[in-house]
């Protein structure tokens, strides 16, 4: 670490010496996602893309590197910086029901997903891994067969639990027959995510490897209560979501609002670690010149982490859903522009 | 004499490359005092010059300031109590 020394002195040589060290941050890595987990190697090459965001269910039999994802081995080693989302969310058919398998010699019954999320009404909520589920060590199994993988995979990640707790908590969720309030909900989430971190903090872990948690960042009073310090103190990251879906958002207010939320309501163990923004984008509905909105976004991190407050260290463009981007190669000549200029650099 | 003082602050904890990185010395001495000297030639004859005035200080200071890293720090502004610095990450 760098460090200034001043010194004052007098006509007489009596001196008095003061020092301050300072720390020289690497460039914020820019990343990508591409739509339905797809091989994102053709959008990314020749592009300063240096991070990704990957979702797995922990249902599905193939984590690491994911069914018919080769890529993923190949990108990684290459020093792309994974941000694996493991999600207790099961996304359907199959296996939706019981399962039994044998890893590492240690045979597992698993029992089917026991709670709803993402309860909005009017739509079909999807199942998860109950938080009981898992306080209870029925899932046990599911995570040994996800570390196995892991341990194959040849580098470290991070391991995002869950995408957004916000999301599958807005309307409430439901376990066996009992219905739990978002608070409640988040409560839970924090004790069944606190578990996993025993479960996988007490084996043999890939070097490199870090833990987050998932949240949307939408919702002040929810990151609150899922980023609790001693929850934080297990952390390497903090990490929200930011899209642009009004056509007056700006990139500096979009991805300033959840670090301002933690700035004034979460403790120094949290405040003391980067964030990972795992999902950005702008949604072309409202902003068609989602080019021209991409463009500001290195200005705007750069503000960001010129302030006080944890500092943005990856930031991985969502182009799926609301971030999609439309036209695509425009969209994608706009990123590698932005991800070629400071903070990126 | 008395030993001087001094804190030296930066203007954050850490810096991306190619940031603007400023440096506050906040410095004094209980001896250093700034004084004006006033000047007035008297002849033989008892005719006198119009008073010059001139500063001086007493024991005065000087402040250097090193990178272990080799960064340049450039003065900015120094008013004799609080001096302000700026390098480039």
């Amino acid at each position: 670490m760098p460090r200034v020394t001043v010194q004052v002195r007098d006509a007489a040589g009596h001196t008095a010496t003061a020092t301050a060290n300072y720390a020289l941050s690497q460039p914020v890595l820019g990343g990508y996602y591409l739509s339905g987990g797809a091989d994102p190697t053709a959008d990314m090459a020749g592009g300063n893309f240096r991070s990704l965001t990957q979702y797995r269910s922990f249902a599905d039999g193939y984590t690491f590197p994911g069914y018919n994802r080769p890529w993923l081995i190949n990108l990684g080693r290459a020093g792309v910086q994974m941000n694996m989302v493991l999600e207790l969310k099961h996304y359907g058919a199959p296996n939706a029901g019981p399962q039994s398998f044998t890893v590492d010699g240690t045979s597992y019954t698993v029992p089917g997903p026991s709670m709803t999320i993402q309860q909005r009404p009017g739509t079909t909520w999807p199942k998860a891994y109950g938080y009981g589920q898992v306080l209870n060590g029925q899932c046990d199994g599911l995570f040994h067969r996800a570390l196995a993988q892991y341990r194959t995979l040849g580098f470290g990640v991070n391991i995002q639990l869950a995408s957004e707790l916000d999301t599958d908590h807005e309307f409430g969720t439901t376990e066996g027959s009992r219905a739990y309030t978002w608070a409640e909900s988040d409560a839970r989430a924090v004790q069944a995510m606190n578990y996993i971190l025993t479960w996988f903090k007490a084996r043999t872990l890939p070097a490199g490897t870090t833990f987050s948690i998932g949240l949307g960042g939408f919702d002040r009073a929810c990151f609150q209560r899922t980023h609790p310090e001693a929850l934080m103190s297990r952390l390497d990251f903090l990490q929200w979501n930011t899209y642009a879906t009004n056509a007056n958002d700006t990139a500096l207010a979009r991805f300033r609002r959840t670090k301002d939320w933690g700035v004034a309501d979460l403790g120094p163990v949290a405040l003391s670690r980067p964030v990972i923004i795992a999902e950005w984008g702008v949604r072309s509905a409202e902003i068609p010149n989602q080019p021209a909105w991409i463009a500001t976004v290195p200005a705007a991190v750069a503000k960001l982490n010129a302030e006080r407050g944890p500092r943005i260290v990856r930031t991985n463009y969502f182009n799926s859903g609301w971030g999609t981007l439309s036209p695509k190669a425009a969209g994608l000549a706009a990123l590698r522009a932005a991800y070629a200029t400071r903070p990126y650099v | 004499m008395a030993a001087p003082t001094a804190i030296a602050a930066l203007s954050a904890p850490d810096y991306s490359p190619g940031d603007q990185m400023l440096l506050t010395v906040t410095y004094s001495d209980t001896d250093t005092k700034p004084l004006t000297v006033t000047i007035v030639v008297t002849d033989a004859q008892g005719n006198s010059s119009a008073p010059v005035k001139v500063t001086a200080v007493i024991d005065p200071l000087t402040l250097t300031v090193n990178d272990d890293s080799g960064r340049t720090w450039t003065r900015v502004s120094d008013n004799g109590s609080v001096a302000v610095y700026r390098a480039v990450a």
